[in-house]
């Protein structure tokens, strides 16, 4: 049967408990499921975030190897390059002393032909005036003179 | 109907003390099953009794979700649901484990234990029973959920007042029968547990010796076990649909 003081006061300690119980124990399991899942929250945003960084700097990591690379190669062409001008320069330099030690070894040639001409234009004179002294002393014949002639040519040839 | 002590048996305003005694007696095992639970929390690794109670409630939380309109109502009544579902379960075995019955020789008027009432259970009272084998209690639930789920409507007067007529005026009918059938059938399933239960355990022995009765009292304690349990939830879930019926603010989930 229905018992009306039953009825209120069932529901008075039915609000009772469930305000104790609530309070008591399930705020603080609520407060920890929201802390876990805020925890959870936060881990996922920074994994992902953590993710993100670190594609970034891979990227940035790639990036700046290939501009190494890079600077290597043109540093490496530049080298090269200059490294063949120099080449170039030393031949250059190789073939102009070349020629000129040439050139200078004919003009020696050429002066000391000059200077051993001279010399012996110099011989031709003075055999010339013993040549001519000696004819001049010893009464030169027809003979003596032609002898004395094919002599001074045979030397002449000889020398020259 | 067994005897139970009440207070101001006389007056229009009797108190079973047993069905109210019990109430914070329910209360207080919850109370201390979910201190159990809180006092070793650990947001990282949860253990033990921590396990089941997050568990009940992420069942309840998934209970209210699919019974309610709103995120919003969810959280509203996720407190109350989880309570109420929790309490009912242990308040509706609490008759299957134990009653406590005392014989008594002489009336005590005062508690409603007059003589002529003891006569008719042969001076048996009880003073330790489930809360929802009492009608009064079980009205008594029904009508709270029915009073929190029209505050929570006149959150939003106009709906409110509009939802009684809106499909038609039959919804002015469903005041009445909603929290009616709401309490009584929590009370009716508990209430004919117990008794065909106490009828079976007072049923004499064939023969003088031969307790025929105990297979049957097994097989039915586990069938109304699993009807207390069964209607801790519907009763949970009505809970839920109703309240989540008179929630206003907008029908998605969001």
């Amino acid at each position: 049967m229905f018992e009306l003081g039953t009825f209120i006061f069932s529901i008075i300690a039915f609000l009772l408990m469930f305000w104790i119980v609530s309070h008591f124990g399930f705020k603080p399991i609520a407060r920890m499921l929201e802390q876990r899942r805020a925890h959870v929250t936060s881990q996922i945003e920074d994994a992902e975030k953590g993710r993100l960084e670190a594609e970034a700097i891979l990227a940035e990591q790639r990036r700046l190897l290939e501009e190494a690379k890079n600077e290597a190669r043109a540093i490496m062409d530049a080298a090269r390059a200059r490294a063949d001008e120099q080449a170039q320069q030393l031949i250059h330099a190789a073939q102009a002393e070349s020629e000129r030690v040439l050139a200078d070894g004919r003009e020696l040639i050429e002066r000391e032909r000059n200077e051993a001409l001279a010399s012996v234009m110099d011989q031709v004179a003075k055999l010339t005036v013993e040549l001519t002294t000696k004819l001049l002393q010893n009464h030169v014949t027809e003979q003596l003179q032609q002898d004395m002639l094919a002599e001074a040519e045979k030397r002449i040839g000889e020398l020259v | 109907m067994p005897n139970f002590p009440v207070l101001f048996g006389n007056t229009a305003f009797p108190v079973n003390l047993v069905a109210i005694g019990t109430i914070i007696f329910t209360g207080l095992v919850v109370l201390v099953l979910m201190r159990v639970a809180v006092a070793k929390m650990d947001m990282r690794r949860p253990r033990g009794m921590q396990n089941f109670v997050e568990w009940a409630l992420d069942f309840t939380r998934n209970m209210a979700r699919d019974t309610m309109p709103t995120e919003s109502a969810v959280r509203f009544v996720l407190p109350l649901a989880f309570f109420t579902l929790f309490f009912l379960f242990i308040a509706n075995w609490l008759g299957l484990i134990v009653t406590i019955g005392v014989k008594l020789h002489h009336p005590i008027p005062w508690l409603g234990l007059t003589a002529a009432k003891l006569a008719t259970t042969k001076g048996d009272v009880l003073f330790f029973d489930s809360p929802t084998a009492n009608m009064s209690v079980a009205l008594g639930l029904a009508v709270l959920v029915w009073l929190i789920s029209h505050a929570r409507g006149l959150r939003h007067p106009k709906l409110w007042f509009r939802h009684f007529f809106s499909p038609s005026p039959l919804g002015l009918l469903e005041e009445i029968t909603n929290p009616l059938t709401h309490g009584m059938r929590l009370f009716g399933n508990i209430f004919a547990g117990e008794a065909l239960l106490t009828v079976m355990l007072q049923a004499p022995f064939a023969l003088g010796w031969i307790p025929w009765t105990l297979p049957l009292i097994l097989v039915w304690l586990l069938y109304a076990g699993f009807v207390a349990s069964v209607q801790a939830y519907v009763f949970s879930v009505l809970l839920c649909l109703y309240i989540g019926n008179k929630s206003f603010e907008g029908h998605a989930h969001s």
